[in-house]
């Protein structure tokens, strides 16, 4: 694997900015779910590190869950089609508060699948909280009710987000430099 | 939910002393691991905390997975039996070095379970690392490469450990004063009864 330093092209989001963007979302969830009880729902496997920084800042009792999502489809259909269920959420969300935790939303159609999917459970309340929004990628109108940071449309790495499966633990988000990168064999 | 202030009986593992070990265990991990390459196997859901704070300290390359059980039994049962793989790993292990990251080894029947799987598997190489060990409750051998901290036969929670669901995301480990605690349904019961 190339030391990430090697395949950089910029610094898109550093440690402290995300650290403080982290905290900011968690007082505002707190605070618009003051009083309430809350599910968190974390979209495996980006969304953990994000999930669990975040958690830290909530005050308002919540409990966790996770999904793990893929795609029926292959190639360009991959993106657009029904989505499977890998792992489901052991919570029935029946009448409670759900707040999603992405990593990232591009095109924007797995996270539409799966709100449209997990509103016939009738949750009390479902919102999506995400960290990175690319929405010149979008594709379908989906709500971001919490919008860590909007985002240009480059390859981003870092803080959850993987480059083939690596890199996901460097605490900023980083854009890669395609013409240094090598994927691995 | 109760305030957790309300049912604590002692802190014991505080955030900073947490902070501290879990940089060692990264950096001994990483020194182990010196010149090869790993997969974290998160253990859901306990272990997510652990695992997402250890890999900030891990300077080997590695990737990610998760794997979530459950048991086959019930009550007593529940940890004597086999185990149902809920989500299997992505990544095929053959071959791989693979670390499992757990929150908490008990009587090591689930660990012994999973393992005996994996190897299966053939990885190259397979070791365990948990954040807390309650050795006394320990039914069958099963080795752990690395521990965070040895804890005695308590009822823990905080820092990916939960109680009801509730408090994973303290920042420290406590243990819990059960006759102080209220389960969420006697609560709820009690304000619908308002």
């Amino acid at each position: 694997m190339q030391d990430y330093k090697d395949i950089i092209a910029e610094i898109l989001i550093d440690e402290k900015t995300l650290q403080k963007r982290v905290k900011e979302l968690g007082a505002q969830i707190s605070h618009d779910y003051d009083s309430q009880d809350l599910l968190l729902a974390c979209v495996l496997r980006g969304g953990i590190v994000f999930m669990v920084d975040l958690m830290r800042h909530i005050t308002v009792p919540h409990a966790l869950d996770c999904m793990a999502l893929t795609s029926y489809g292959v190639g360009a259909r991959a993106s657009t089609g029904n989505i499977r269920m890998s792992l489901d959420l052991q919570t029935n969300i029946e009448n409670k508060n759900v707040l999603l935790v992405e990593d990232i939303v591009d095109s924007g159609y797995t996270l539409f699948h799966v709100i449209e999917m997990l509103q016939t459970r009738r949750p009390k309340s479902l919102k999506v909280c995400a960290l990175l929004d690319k929405e010149e990628r979008r594709e379908i109108s989906v709500p971001i009710h919490y919008r860590g940071f909007s985002i240009p449309n480059k390859f981003v790495f870092g803080y959850g987000l993987d480059l083939d499966e690596y890199y996901r633990n460097l605490p900023f988000v980083a854009v890669v430099d395609l013409e240094k990168y090598k994927p691995p064999a | 939910m109760q305030d957790y202030r309300e049912f604590i009986d002692e802190v014991l593992v505080d955030a900073s002393s947490i902070e501290k070990r879990v940089a060692e265990l990264g950096a001994q991990i990483s020194q182990d691991y010196a010149g090869e390459e790993l997969l974290i196997v998160c253990m859901l859901r306990g272990g997510i905390t652990f695992t997402a704070d250890l890999t900030r300290f891990l300077t080997i390359p590695h990737t990610l997975d998760c794997m979530s059980l459950s048991s086959y039994g019930v009550g007593h049962y529940a940890s004597s039996g086999n185990v149902r793989v809920n989500f299997d790993l992505m990544t095929n292990i053959e071959g791989r070095n693979v670390l499992l990251v757990e929150d908490i080894v008990d009587s090591g029947r689930t660990l012994a379970h999973v393992l005996q799987m994996l190897r299966t598997r053939e990885p190259k190489s397979l070791k365990v690392c948990v954040l807390l060990d309650k050795k006394y409750r320990r039914e069958v051998p099963v080795d752990v490469d690395y521990v965070g901290f040895d804890v005695p036969d308590k009822y823990v929670f905080g820092y990916g450990i939960d109680i009801d669901e509730h408090y994973r995301h303290l920042r420290f480990i406590a243990s819990a004063d059960l006759k102080k605690y209220k389960k969420e349904a006697d609560l709820n019961k009690g304000l619908s009864e308002k």
